[in-house]
């Protein structure tokens, strides 16, 4: 079982992870490692896309929440999307998807990235 | 052969997570030939993850070689597995309970919820020196 990550950038500041394959006991080191190295303060925005991710266990899971405490802490954003229905049942039985933001699909999440970007528009 | 035993696999793993591989293997291979449904088996999966990890990380925290036997059985109702070690005494249920308790996702809470939601029986022994836990799945949910 095994996980590949691809981290590319995104607009104003973001990082896209995406995963692939099984995120477990053993693939979940790699993936922090990763993060760790590509998730740095000047990163405002971090995108995970779960599209090809076949398998998650409470290991992956923290790596997750970990993710998640570290962009709150930093004022910047953590963006769920692309859940298969067995990787979502995961994040439902952990009662894990309050809180979080999680979109169906990329068109869902540009629509909110979108009107992120407008209400910073706005505000200056 | 009598069916029972026909319906009987057994294998013994070590104590490395690297081994969760073999698990899936065997898990796999072990459906295959019961032709255990796709979604039990997916939810077999992760509760055998989470079953097999905490069993290294509490039962053998000292990191040296031990083994983990697995046995799994089925019938016309359900599948049940068991997870015997020989590591320090360690119930997965309530050992575990505490953390579910204060709501945080931390070490072993999170994996012990996913076992007791995805599986519809558990249960603990600390046989002798042994620990022996078994979870069973029904393949219909029972009212």
């Amino acid at each position: 079982m095994s996980l590949e990550i691809v981290i590319s950038p995104e607009a104003s500041s973001g990082k896209r992870i995406s995963i692939a394959g099984s995120l477990d006991s053993n693939t979940a080191p790699d993936l922090q490692q990763s993060i760790d190295a590509e998730i740095n303060d000047s990163v405002s925005t971090t995108i995970i896309d779960f599209k090809d991710l076949d398998f998650l266990s409470s290991a992956g899971l923290r790596v997750i929440f970990k993710t998640k405490k570290i962009m709150d802490g930093r004022g910047g954003k953590l963006l769920l999307v692309n859940l298969q229905p067995q990787i979502k049942k995961v994040f439902e039985i952990i009662k894990a998807l309050d809180g979080m933001n999680v979109f169906k699909n990329q068109d869902e999440m540009d629509d909110y990235l979108t009107a992120m970007q407008n209400k910073v528009i706005d505000e200056d | 052969m009598n069916s029972k035993l026909q319906n009987r696999q057994s294998a013994t793993l070590q104590n490395k997570m690297s081994e969760c591989e073999k698990l899936v293997e065997l898990l796999n291979s072990y459906a295959k030939s019961k032709d255990i449904p796709d979604d039990i088996k997916n939810d077999l999966r992760l509760v055998t993850e989470e079953i097999f990890v905490n069993i290294i990380n509490y039962a053998y925290k000292s990191a040296n070689t031990q083994s983990v036997d697995i046995e799994f059985n089925s019938n016309t109702e359900s599948v049940s597995i068991t997870f015997i070690d020989t590591g320090i005494a360690f119930n997965p249920i309530t050992d575990c309970e505490k953390d579910i308790e204060k709501n945080d996702h931390c070490e072993g809470g999170m994996g012990i919820h996913l076992i007791m939601s995805l599986s519809d029986h558990q249960k603990y022994d600390r046989i002798g020196q042994r620990n022996v836990f078994t979870i069973t799945k029904y393949y219909t949910k029972k009212q």
